[in-house]
């Protein structure tokens, strides 16, 4: 409402939806980091493994969980294996394991008769022997609601209603350790999402804040709450890497714009978080002087040991506010820098950062969002905005969409190298492929 | 062998034989053969055996000799001897003591004994054989326990003497049955207890005796499946609350008792505690119950204040109510005692009405003050000025809805006792003036001058305030008839003057307002009420039908108080007479009618007359037919008008006797019009258009014939010209159906058995051939189908024949399907054709029909070309729709697959509706025979809810019948279904009418339902 | 039991007085002031009434025009979905006790052509303000819209503006789908709302 409604530039058009579907809520989509396939949570407790180039169910992950399964994740970095974890309202979480198949896609159309024929309640038959339940993880006290794989796979992070966030190492293969209980927020923690290149971990939550954690001294704590948001933090999602290319690539770069890079430089990821209040909102870490240049390499000089490690994050931009009703989910794209976002209205929005023309006074006013406590004095002129590229009403019809995320397109007909669909997920059950066209 | 040798070797392995025996024995004794001592000699040495067993056995034997020896046999002196000889060895040994007083009670009822024994015979038990349990054997305590039993009922004075002279005799007597665990001989411990508790003075042993019955309580018992000693769980415990409640010396330990049992959480355990506490109080007496009655009520209005269940709310009110019921008879202060104290807490209740406890203080004061006028009195009197104050100090109306309805209740209450004007009072009040006197005036004032103030959105409670007044009017006494009449006024104002408001209910209530006033004070309302009535009435309508149906409404109404019966039909037919002769509207003229229907058909008045004089016949009926037929409206004639003349000459007529109607049969088609007749001659009669509709006063004339009156008509010719004439396209809905329905009646009434089938094959046949293909046409079917019902209904020959002709006749391209829905009609309920109207109505001709059709429609439908299969569907259907579940429940098998094909036909909503209606009985009554249709069924349901080709009737209907799935069929057959159709609902949840998503969300719930019931979830 | 209630002794509204189109069935408004007492007399199908032309063959009147006719969902609708739910812990619906009240639904339709979202906004009305089971109940009116209004509906249940101690975060919970969801599939939860479902009608 607040923005100024501009044509958006490109159009969010179907690719497809993918058969067979769950017949309840589904909850979380997730492209698996390598291979043409997703996995997706639903409330009838399985899984769904489907695949990206024929669009249809390769597999159903059932048992296991007692009730819906909220999230899952895949693990980053594995060789010759898939590793799936899910959290579950039954306050558990799951690793699945199966050795990968060679040309994935090709298994589909045999897949699809037995997923048909598989699909439903009772599904523990051949098709699914494959993926090996081999490790629960109890210790929650009430529904897991959010489950992540660290950049190097090296630690899984999952988050209750019970307001706790649960950091475990895997020591050996399926042998997890509990590292860390992480009882910060004062209600749910909805999600959680580790740094792309930092052992640092965020957690939205219920009580309307988000929370940083890092490890000093092999304790796990926090080091930031990013106050803000007027309701629950939905979900949160850091910026990748070398994402600052789409603003560099511009010609003729003024110098305040080149001073800005460098100052994102320092900070390094910045985090984007949507909520209930309807709004998405980009944080960034203000840099340490100290720490000049050095933290996008990961792990930290040594002089900094003794320097507190709290680390102070601000509010940088909002984006435009075109959602009327919560925002369930937002993804930031590895390949294009544009943000995804979706909720209750039903409306998938792709997002854009651009250099601001005008004059900067101006500028945060365009946007209709004053943001007291970004730094004035200490930033440069310079300033970019965040724009609508794509808006879609009614993605799942009349549905409520519980998730969103970017992959990598697959399927045949795939445009260009790097073309990226966006993945939308359902209260009717159903996860469709969407593509990004321009005009 | 002596007999008793062979009785002895035989009792164990053959009863019957060892029976023998003794009957043998007995005969011997009979015809002298044996002596009844040397008989008792021989059982000398068995009754000495070491062995118990022998014994036993030997006294068995005894017993049944002399249960089998003749009445008149033993002499006294023998029996005294006998006795004597059975007593003396149950003192020193009881083997066999059942055996024993089975003998005993033998020996009785061969001839009385003498108190002396009577108390020997006890005394003896309960010396010797004290405690009775120590006889495991249930068969050995029974017969004793018949015996004492005995003794309690025929010998009381012997027995009692005994309890009077030996102080110790109680305690031990009471004792002796400790234990008992027997239904069987608990029933009759119970009762001989209830004796000594009722009869003898107990107050020194009240307590062991109550705690020896109160052990037992509260007494359960599950009679063993077979049920071989009929005793029920009741019967035990209507003897032990008997006992309970026998005797007023237990009221310092029962009471206490009680009350604290009441606490339990068991409703069962509640319930029976309630239940015995009335008992108790009407059995204790008021002098006794006085001295707890406080006690009572503080415990007791617990139950009602915080009900658990609703019917222990009852009892507890009923214990409350018999209490002060009680005390009423006792003195007027113990009643106070208990009443201020109830009075005071209600009275408090009532200040925050309107509450849930404000609702259980209004019940308490009902039941209470029903109770007595004494205490119908006083509540009145502390409670009403109380229930006005707070009415005053309040603006709310819920609150003053709420006290409204308090006051009701003692107003109905009062009527209880004080009676009403029509009906004596229950108690008769000596000379006992009513309270509510005192305030009859201010409630008077009060409830009417808030009637006429409250707005007529307020529906409640201006229906409480108009319930209030009611219950004013009706006591006894309580009113002057000015004051009445003032109500009254009201009322009329209600019905006559005011704006209608939402449904009415006011209104409604007002003219059962009415109509109660009018069987109290009937002259009253005559004087009062129908002036008004008439002066409102036109004559002829310039308004709305809204002007006059209220008031007609309330007339016809009144007609059902025999007082006022009259005077409503006169005053109707004079506003009849002048609304005609005005030229007023059909419509008014309809509403009238209809008035006047009503009073005849569900009036107070019996209308049967004698051989030669018929009520209202010739003052009414006569000059109603003639004004309808020549003075309404000859240009545009009224079917309906027509209609319902005719319907009230058949209410009339069709009650007088065969004699009388035949002295009128003549006028069926002169009407008393002194001119020619309509239609009787063979030859179709040129009856002008404005004529034609007397034929349908006609139809109900004939209706309401006996059989057995002779018609002045050659039936054959009537018929065929009825036939004829009803083939013409040229005459209005209403007279093709009247045509139609006489034939129907003169084929089942007035045609002789014999003469049927000529009659019908002048129509079926040749002349007129209308069977045959090429002569079907929408008119001819009409004529075949209620020749044929009318056949069916008598159940006579030749039907079958017809019935395979019709069913050839679906195959037809051009007319089948209207033969099809001529299937319908045929077991249709009919208005005409019912035993009311003296039909020939054989009780099974639905089955036989059914039998007949079944077979030929299953094959024809089978070799039916495509194009005319759903004629057979419609067919089926039709007949279906009007058979009892029981009748089609064999064919469902080979029916099923049809009923379900007939889903998919487009349109025919009835044909659809029908069938689904058919469907959901399988599903309430055998749901199994679906089965293997399960998702056939569930899908064709599925696609009607939502096919936007059905009317939205059909598409609610879908949704009903799929409703009753989850809970009628095996859950595992359903439960594969269950995602789909919940999801598949949401359509027919977002139908564009009410009615459909209201069915809709109804049958979703159940399938969600079915899902939580679905998955098992063990939970924390 | 009774002592233990948050309110053993609520106020109770008449039925007869709750605004309702269940109670009025199909029995539509009478044109003629009448209460319809010589309804009965003419026979269920009317008069005349002739078989042979059905209310599906084009001569009568034909339903189809019945068809024509859209009723939409608007808050009496809704009001009747769930005044009839029972309260749990009396045997009283929530229309009787005035928990919700016809006054406090709002329909909102779609913000722009393009949407077909609408929103059912329910203002409840607790019985006392530290109602310790207003969560329950507010869960109860959102399941059972849920389950009963098309899914183009979305379903906002609040607590009525002061009239809870702590009604901030009781409408948090009901507003959060997550935790909805979870609760509803929660076993001794959803016995009592199936109890609560199971209307007293």
């Amino acid at each position: 409402m607040s923005h100024p409604y501009t044509i958006p530039s490109h159009q969010i058009t179907p690719l497809a939806t993918l058969t067979p579907s769950s017949t309840t809520r589904s909850w979380q989509t997730q492209p698996h980091p390598t291979l043409p396939i997703i996995a997706s949570a639903s409330s009838d407790k399985t899984v769904r493994i489907y695949s990206l180039t024929s669009f249809t169910l390769l597999s159903n992950i059932t048992g296991g969980h007692k009730r819906s399964i909220r999230s899952c994740a895949w693990k980053p970095n594995t060789k010759g294996e898939s590793v799936l974890a899910t959290g579950s309202f039954d306050t558990s979480a799951g690793i699945w394991r199966r050795w990968d198949v060679e040309g994935e896609g090709v298994r589909s159309e045999y897949d699809f008769t037995r997923a048909a024929k598989g699909d439903g309640s009772d599904g523990e038959e051949e098709d699914d022997e494959e993926w090996r339940f081999s490790v629960i993880l109890d210790g929650h006290e009430s529904e897991i609601k959010g489950v992540a794989w660290s950049a190097g796979g090296q630690y899984l992070a999952t988050c209750s209603r019970d307001k706790s966030v649960w950091i475990w190492e895997e020591l050996e293969e399926d042998n997890f350790e509990t590292v860390a209980v992480l009882q910060e927020h004062e209600g749910d923690v909805k999600c959680v999402t580790w740094h792309p290149q930092e052992d640092l971990l965020a957690s939205g939550s219920y009580d309307d804040t988000i929370r940083l954690y890092r490890e000093d001294l092999d304790d796990w704590s926090c080091v930031a709450v990013l106050n803000g948001h007027g309701a629950t933090v939905w979900s949160l999602a850091f910026e990748p890497v070398g994402n600052k290319k789409w603003l560099s690539e511009v010609e003729g770069l003024s110098g305040e714009q080149q001073a800005l890079l460098e100052e994102r430089e320092k900070s390094g990821s910045r985090l984007i978080s949507c909520s209930d209040d309807k709004s998405i909102r980009v944080w960034r870490r203000r840099p340490k002087e100290e720490s000049v240049g050095s933290n996008h390499k990961g792990g930290m000089p040594s002089i900094l040991r003794t320097n507190s490690i709290e680390e102070d994050w601000y509010e940088e931009a909002r984006l435009p506010q075109t959602h009327e009703r919560a925002i369930y989910a937002l993804d930031w794209s590895k390949k294009s820098g544009m943000v995804v976002s979706t909720g209750s209205d039903g409306k998938i929005i792709v997002y854009k950062e651009r250099w601001k023309e005008s004059s900067p006074t101006t500028d945060t006013a365009k946007d209709g969002e004053q943001l007291p406590d970004a730094p004035t004095q200490d930033s440069p002129t310079a300033s970019t905005e965040w724009y609508v590229v794509a808006e879609l009403e009614g993605g799942h019809d009349v549905f409520e969409i519980n998730h969103v995320c970017w992959a990598a397109r697959r399927d045949k007909d795939k445009r260009f190298e790097d073309e990226e669909v966006i993945i939308s997920t359902g209260d009717d059950g159903e996860v469709k492929v969407w593509a990004l066209e321009q005009g | 062998m002596s007999d008793v040798q062979l009785y002895l070797l035989e009792v164990d392995r053959n009863k019957q034989e060892a029976t023998a025996i003794a009957i043998n024995s007995a005969k011997k004794l009979a015809n002298k053969q044996l002596k009844l001592l040397d008989l008792i000699q021989s059982l000398a040495e068995y009754l000495n055996n070491d062995e118990g067993p022998i014994r036993g056995k030997t006294m068995s034997y005894l017993a049944e000799v002399l249960q089998a020896v003749p009445p008149k046999l033993l002499s006294g002196q023998q029996r005294n001897l006998l006795c004597d000889f059975l007593l003396s060895r149950i003192a020193s040994d009881t083997e066999g003591i059942g055996a024993g007083a089975k003998a005993l009670l033998t020996l009785e009822e061969r001839g009385q004994w003498d108190q002396k024994r009577a108390s020997q015979v006890m005394n003896t038990f309960i010396d010797h054989t004290h405690p009775l349990l120590q006889f495991k054997q249930q068969s050995e305590r029974y017969p004793i326990l018949l015996l004492m039993d005995l003794l309690m009922a025929k010998y009381r004075n012997a027995i009692l003497v005994l309890h009077e002279e030996g102080q110790d005799f109680m305690p031990r007597f009471n004792a002796y049955f400790d234990g008992e665990k027997d239904p069987r001989n608990l029933m009759i411990v119970f009762s001989i207890l209830r004796v000594a508790m009722t009869e003898w003075n107990i107050s020194p042993n009240a307590q062991e005796l109550f705690e020896a019955v109160f052990n037992y309580f509260p007494i359960t018992f599950r009679p063993p499946p077979d049920d071989p000693y009929g005793i029920t769980s009741q019967d035990l415990k209507d003897r032990l609350r008997a006992c309970l409640s026998a005797s007023a010396y237990f009221a310092p330990y029962s009471i206490p008792h009680l009350l604290d049992k009441l606490d339990s959480t068991a409703m069962n355990t509640k319930r029976d505690v309630l239940q015995t506490l009335f008992s108790c109080v009407q059995n204790y007496g008021p002098r006794t119950i006085n001295l707890y009655s406080v006690t009572l009520w503080d415990a007791i209005k617990f139950e009602v204040l915080h009900p658990s269940e609703e019917d222990l709310v009852d009892e507890a009110l009923s214990v409350l109510g018999e209490t002060a019921k009680q005390l009423s008879l006792a003195s007027n202060e113990s009643l106070l005692a208990y009443l201020k104290p109830a009075a005071k807490e209600c009275n408090e209740h009532l200040e925050d009405a309107p509450t849930k406890q404000s609702q259980a203080a209004t019940r308490m004061l009902r039941s209470l003050s029903a109770s007595s006028p004494l205490a119908s009195n006083f509540l009145c009197s502390v409670v009403v000025p109380n229930i006005f104050s707070l009415y005053q100090s309040s603006d709310n109306t819920a609150k003053r809805r709420a006290l409204v309805d308090t006051l009701s209740e003692l107003i109905k209450a009062n009527v209880d006792v004080f009676g009403e004007w029509r009906r004596g009072p229950i108690t008769s009040p000596q000379d006992i003036t009513n309270s509510l006197q005192t305030f009859s005036a201010q409630s008077l004032d009060t409830l009417t001058s808030a009637f006429l103030s409250v707005p007529t959105k307020e529906v409640s409670f201006r229906l409480s305030l108009l319930n209030a007044l009611l219950q004013l009017t009706k006591v006894r006494g309580l009113l002057t008839d000015d004051q009445i009449f003032k109500t009254i006024k009201l009322v009329n104002q209600v019905i006559i003057s005011e704006e209608s408001y939402g449904k009415d209910e006011v209104k409604a209530a007002a003219i059962n307002g009415l109509v109660e006033i009018a069987h109290q004070k009937p002259q009253l309302v005559i004087e009062h009420a129908f002036p008004d009535f008439m002066a409102k009435l036109p004559d002829k309508d310039v308004e709305g039908p809204e002007a006059y149906v209220p008031i007609l409404e309330a007339f016809a109404k009144l007609a059902t108080e025999d007082k006022v019966f009259d005077t409503v039909v006169v005053r109707l037919k004079n506003k009849l007479s002048s609304a005609i002769q005005q030229r007023a509207s059909a419509v008014y003229i309809k509403a009238i009618l209809s008035a006047l229907l009503f009073a005849f058909s569900q009036g107070a008045r019996d209308l049967h007359g004698t051989a030669e004089h018929c009520p209202y016949f010739d003052d009414f009926l006569q000059p109603l037919v003639r004004k309808t037929c020549l003075e309404t409206d000859s240009t545009h004639p009224d079917d309906t008008i027509f209609y319902l003349v005719g319907r009230i000459s058949n209410e009339i007529l069709r009650r007088q006797t065969p004699e009388f109607q035949s002295t009128i049969s003549d006028q069926i088609y002169k009407l008393w019009l002194g001119s020619g007749e309509i239609g009787t001659n063979a030859s179709p009669p040129d009856a002008s258009v404005s004529e034609q509709p007397r034929l349908i006063i006609s139809t109900h004339l004939l209706a309401a014939f006996n059989q057995d009156v002779s018609l002045p008509f050659d039936l054959q010719e009537l018929i065929i010209s009825m036939v004829t004439f009803a083939l013409r396209d040229n005459i209005s809905r209403g007279v093709r159906i009247a045509l139609l329905q006489q034939i129907s009646l003169i084929i089942n009434k007035f045609v002789k058995t014999k003469d049927t089938r000529p009659v019908i094959e002048a129509v079926l046949q040749s002349p007129l051939n209308f069977i045959s293909p090429e002569q079907l046409n929408k008119s001819s079917i009409r004529v075949v189908f209620a020749i044929f019902k009318a056949l069916i209904l008598r159940n006579a020959p030749g039907v079958n024949s017809i019935f395979a002709s019709l069913c050839e006749a679906l195959t037809d391209v051009e007319s089948g399907t209207a033969v099809a829905h001529g299937f319908s009609t045929l077991l249709q309920p009919d208005e005409i054709l019912i035993k009311e109207n003296h039909c020939n109505l054989s009780p099974l001709h639905k089955q036989k029909t059914f039998a007949v059709f079944m077979p030929s429609v299953l094959s024809g439908f089978k070799s039916a070309a495509p194009e005319v299969k759903k004629n057979y569907l419609i067919a089926l259907s039709g007949m279906l729709r009007w058979l009892p579940y029981a009748v089609l429940e064999p064919q469902l098998l080979s029916l099923i697959p049809l009923l379900l094909q007939t889903l998919d036909i487009v349109g025919e909503e009835d044909v659809k509706i029908g069938t689904i209606d058919t469907l959901a009985d399988v599903l309430r009554q055998k749901p199994n025979a679906v089965e293997e249709h399960t998702s056939s069924l569930i899908t064709r349901l599925l696609n009607n809810s939502s096919a936007r080709t059905n009317p939205p009737k059909v598409r609610a209907r879908a949704l009903q019948c799929l409703t009753l799935a989850p809970a009628a069929m095996r859950t595992e057959l359903v439960i594969p279904f269950r995602k789909q159709v919940v999801k598949r609902l949401t359509a027919a949840l977002d139908d564009s009418r009410r009615i459909v998503r209201l069915e809709a969300v109804r049958c979703r719930a159940k399938w969600i339902e079915l899902d939580e019931a679905g998955d098992d979830d063990e939970e924390e | 039991m009774e002592e233990n209630k948050d309110n053993a002794n609520p106020i109770i509204l008449s039925a007869s007085d709750l605004p309702s189109r269940l109670r009025e069935g199909v029995t539509k408004e009478r044109k003629d002031g009448g209460t319809g007492l010589f309804d009965g007399l003419i026979p269920a199908y009317g008069y005349p009434y002739d078989p042979f032309e059905l209310p599906s063959s084009p001569s009568a009147i034909s339903s189809d025009d019945e068809n024509e006719v859209v009723e939409a969902i608007d808050e009496q609708e809704v009001y009747d979905l769930i005044a009839t739910i029972c309260d749990p812990e009396h045997p009283l619906s929530l229309g009787s006790l005035s928990v919700v009240n016809l006054p406090d639904i709002h329909i909102t339709g779609p913000s722009s052509p393009r949407s077909k979202i609408s929103t059912v906004l329910v203002e409840i009305t607790p019985t006392i303000t530290h109602c310790s089971l207003a969560t329950v109940i507010g869960l109860g009116v959102r399941v059972r819209l849920e389950q009963a209004l098309p899914p183009r509906f979305r379903v906002d249940v609040r607590i009525k503006e002061g009239t809870h101690s702590t009604a901030d975060a009781v409408n948090k919970q009901l507003g959060d789908k997550e935790r909805v969801a979870a609760a509803l599939e929660n076993g001794t939860l959803m016995g009592v709302l199936r109890k609560m479902l199971s209307t007293c009608e």
